[in-house]
């Protein structure tokens, strides 16, 4: 009963298109959730309605109890930025900032000071393994750098749950793994939930469980569940 | 294949960018229009000055021989309900003299012609107000005679040995000119038509240099657009020169459907343009419509300018295909760009010694252009100050950008500053007229040597048949006719139209007469200011919406995903205000008083309140128009960012 997340029989449709033909999922607190499937199957989609960016046509979304899909979108977007952490496949960082401004970002966002916020994001430069890359602008790091550097936003606010779709689909596959597990292990470290999708089956190795999705169904479930 | 590939990439751009497409085809549109009433500006002045140059004759050489001599001209003011009328008195010296333009013959001793507008007002008005003055009129002339369309203009046949082509005259040209013999009556644009053409090349130079800036803004808007996917086209292997062709061909085509629009709109316009009074008229329409050779030559400069803008903004792309996919820190702007506006900042008073106009405009647009290349360090400068003491997110992501780009931002605020800078210059040089007050109005008209009181006795004489009642004083050789009692203008007329002749070749005027010339010129640089100041406005809001929205566009990728983490609209919004606002307040503020600085040379008397008023409205118009412009580009920003997956394209 410990369910961080859940999604109730979810459809989204769109025009024609049935993206998410009645999904339900569960995900527990401190858990990582690798959705594995094959293109167009409706993976983001789903990912999207979980995390409150699109509002399901059907079925409910709920975190820790509380119904989100039927928010305005004005909570939602609270609720993402507080709740919530997000890493997407790349140009999420502004390449104006310098790295440790954009880990900053969202707490500035939630109203922490300027100072506090810096010093704060600057704590996550060497676990990630990016030490001395605290004033060096997007453009100046590496892919792999640069999802890190994603990876440390998302977490920073200490959100409850982390959505990745294709984090590392943009970096080479042992890049990607070790981006991979990282991202797996600090969501683990901060006993926040994580959401990826991915079509490398090495990375979903790293998580608790797989779910495959299929033409907008859920079809498989593997490894540790209870 | 080229030409097939750029069309597919302008339709393929999606219909954000097909909106690109239509932000530079507008840009490219109004900077056309406003090029050509640029440069239609400065031709209608020279067809101005030539249209009167008959009117001021150029004597033939002391030496040369008699029989060169064909004519004897010589003109004056003379004044009715307070307009002043151009009089020529003409007397042939042959009979076979050729007349003047907008006549079919030389007007015979005795005869006068008048002006369409003049012959009019003398069928409105009593021929005791002025018919009388001009009696036996031949005819009327036609428009290659007029300076401008409802100018007041008399030409009187004389003997060649009538008083009036004969005796002395004022040799200041407020009041006319003396008699000449001329060898022809082609004449030579007066002195203050010149005058004019140079204020004119002034404020064209006032409004070509923003323009330059926004057309070339305009340029880099389309290759922003491209920039990824031309680095993409790159990486998989298309050539330099393949990828600058197709941008090329893109901007050129889009830059030449923007300037057919403008011309058609400049051409729209035309009609409105000609109602602005200058030199105390409204313009021919034909005198605003530049020549076919000039329009195409507008119509070929404009997406060649385009073109090669395009280009230099390419040339990262071509160097390197991964200039534009990777975003480093950019170089630090030059402190020597600041450098150079101090030199000609300091430089200045000693430029304006000279004096050559001609000097002056070049020292003025080069001012201008250093002010163009201060500009971004200077808002550079303002960045990295806005980022270190930023406390908020909105101000740290304006200042970061200030620094990320600062010639995107000064492009933004560029039109603002640059209208600072003329408003600061014309703010400080129009003073608020010579106004004095005026006395009781009084015709004097200087009389031959010692005939002063038998003019003054005809004076009276005229008067009391013309029933002014008036008090006739002689004041040395002048003298003086003070109309008494209730005086309308009506009476005002009918005395002038009384001592019409009185002195053979003089006018009697009062001061307000004379002074009318100086009115005149504060007048219409007053108008000249307002014209300026407007197209230059027109030049900056357009430049700050279309700057804002190609901002958007270029960020669309990130401004999505911040939006999708969270990120409130009001931030990114609030950051995109303040990115304009931080550098429009210092840099608007800072041309101004380089302007006014650049004015102190030429200020005749103390500022004026005219001048000032008009900076005010100035600046609150362009700090309203920039911010409306950007609040325009809102809109773009929300349904930018609410695609749910943003996706690079
Ligand atoms: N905004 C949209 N408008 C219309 N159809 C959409 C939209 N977004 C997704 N779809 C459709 O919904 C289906 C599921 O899309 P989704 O993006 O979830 O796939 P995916 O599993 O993430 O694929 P990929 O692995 O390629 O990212 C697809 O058929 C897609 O075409
Ligand atoms: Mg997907």
């Amino acid at each position: 009963m410990n369910d961080v997340l859940v999604g109730r029989a979810l459809v989204k449709r769109f025009g024609q298109t049935v993206a998410l033909g009645g999904v339900d999922i569960a995900v527990r607190a401190g858990e990582a959730v690798a959705i594995m499937g094959p293109s167009g199957s409706g993976k983001s989609t789903l990912l999207h309605c979980l995390a409150g960016i699109m509002r399901p046509d059907e079925g409910e979304v709920h975190l820790l109890g509380q119904r989100i899909d039927a928010m305005g979108e004005r909570k939602r977007s609270a609720l993402r930025r507080t709740r919530f952490g997000f890493v997407f496949q790349f140009g999420q960082l502004l390449p104006e900032l310098p790295a440790e401004e954009n880990v900053a970002l969202p707490l500035m966002l939630g109203g922490v000071s300027r100072q506090q916020a810096v010093r704060q994001a600057r704590e996550w430069f060497a676990p990630l393994g990016l030490p001395g890359m605290e004033t060096r602008r997007p453009g100046e790091l590496s892919g792999g750098q640069a999802q890190r550097v994603a990876i440390a936003r998302a977490l920073v606010t200490r959100p409850a749950v982390v959505f990745a779709d294709e984090p590392t689909g943009a970096l080479d596959q042992r890049t990607g793994q070790d981006t991979m597990r990282l991202l797996v292990e600090a969501t683990r470290h901060n006993d926040a939930s994580l959401i990826v999708v991915t079509h490398d089956p090495n990375v979903a190795a790293w998580c608790d469980r797989t779910v495959e999705v299929r033409d907008g169904h859920l079809v498989t479930m593997s490894g540790a569940t209870a | 294949m080229n030409l097939d590939l750029t069309w597919r990439l302008l339709k393929g751009g999606g219909r954000k960018g097909l909106l690109g497409v239509w932000l530079t085809l507008g840009a490219v549109a109004v900077s056309t229009a406003l090029l050509l009433f640029a440069v239609a500006a400065n031709l209608a002045f020279d067809a101005r000055a030539e249209r009167g140059a008959w009117r001021n004759p150029v004597p033939v050489a002391k030496d040369a021989a008699a029989k060169d001599a064909v004519a004897v001209e010589a003109s004056r003011f003379d004044y009715v309900r307070d307009r002043a009328i151009t009089v020529v008195d003409l007397a042939a010296l042959r009979p076979d003299a050729a007349p003047p333009p907008g006549l079919p013959r030389f007007p015979k001793p005795g005869e006068t012609w008048l002006s369409p507008a003049l012959a009019e007002l003398a069928r409105e008005l009593l021929p005791a107000e002025l018919g009388d003055r001009y009696p036996r009129p031949a005819g009327v002339l036609g428009d290659e005679a007029l300076v401008y369309p409802g100018e007041l203009v008399a030409v009187v046949g004389h003997a060649p040995d009538a008083p009036a082509m004969t005796a002395e005259r004022s040799d200041d040209w407020i009041v006319g000119k003396p008699p000449v013999r001329v060898a022809s009556l082609a004449g030579t644009p007066s002195e203050d038509a010149e005058a004019y053409k140079v204020l004119a090349v002034i404020a064209s130079v006032l409004m070509v240099v923003p323009l330059l800036v926004f057309g070339g803004a305009a340029a880099r808007l389309t290759v922003a657009r491209r920039d990824r996917r031309l680095a993409a086209l790159r990486l998989v292997g298309a050539t330099p020169g393949q990828v600058v062709r197709m941008t090329v061909a893109e901007a050129v085509l889009v830059a030449l459907a923007g300037a057919l629009v403008g011309a058609v709109a400049f051409a729209l316009a035309v009609p409105l343009l000609t109602l602005i009074e200058i030199q105390g008229g409204a313009w021919f329409a034909g005198d605003l419509f530049p020549g076919l050779a000039v329009l195409a030559g507008v119509l070929v400069a404009v997406p060649l300018l385009v073109g090669l803008s395009a280009v230099a903004g390419l040339r990262r792309v071509v160097v390197s295909p991964l200039g534009v996919a990777k975003r480093e820190t950019p170089p630090g702007m030059r402190f020597v760009r600041v450098l150079a506006l101090l030199a000609v900042l300091a430089a200045f008073p000693m430029l304006t010694q000279g004096t050559s106009v001609a000097i002056v405009a070049v020292a003025l647009g080069l001012a201008f252009l250093c002010l163009n290349l201060a500009g971004p360090w200077v808002v550079g400068l303002i960045g990295r100050i806005t980022a270190g003491t930023a406390r908020g997110p909105a101000r740290l992501l304006a200042g970061r950008r200030l620094v990320d780009d600062p010639r995107s931002a000064w492009r933004t605020v560029s039109g603002v500053a640059l209208t600072g800078f003329v408003a600061g210059f014309l703010g400080l040089l129009s003073p608020g007229a010579f106004a004095q007050a005026d006395g009781p109005p009084q015709l004097r008209v200087l009389a031959p040597a010692g005939q002063a009181e038998q003019v003054a006795g005809q004076a009276r004489e005229r008067l009391a048949a013309a029933k002014v009642p008036a008090v006739v004083t002689v004041v040395k050789r002048t003298v003086v006719a003070a109309p008494s009692g209730p005086l309308d203008a009506a009476a005002m007329d009918r005395a002038r139209t009384a001592l019409a002749g009185l002195v053979p070749g003089r006018t009697p005027t009062t001061e307000a007469d004379e002074r009318g010339f100086g009115d005149q010129l504060l007048a219409d640089v007053r108008v000249g200011t307002i014209v300026v100041l407007s197209v230059s406005f027109l030049v900056a809001i357009a430049s700050a919406g279309i700057t804002a929205a190609s901002s958007v566009l270029d960020r669309r990728q990130t401004y999505g995903l911040l939006r999708l983490a969270g990120t409130p609209l009001e931030v990114l919004d609030r950051a995109r205000r303040a990115e304009t606002l931080i550098p429009l307040g210092v840099m608007g503020g800072g041309a101004i008083l380089v302007g006014a600085f650049c004015a102190t040379p030429f200020m005749i008397g103390g500022v004026s309140v005219a001048g000032v008023v008009t900076l005010v409205v100035c600046v609150v118009l362009g700090f309203a128009g920039v911010i409306g412009a950007g609040a325009l580009s809102r809109p773009l920003l929300r349904s930018v960012t609410a695609d749910p997956a943003p996706r690079p394209d």
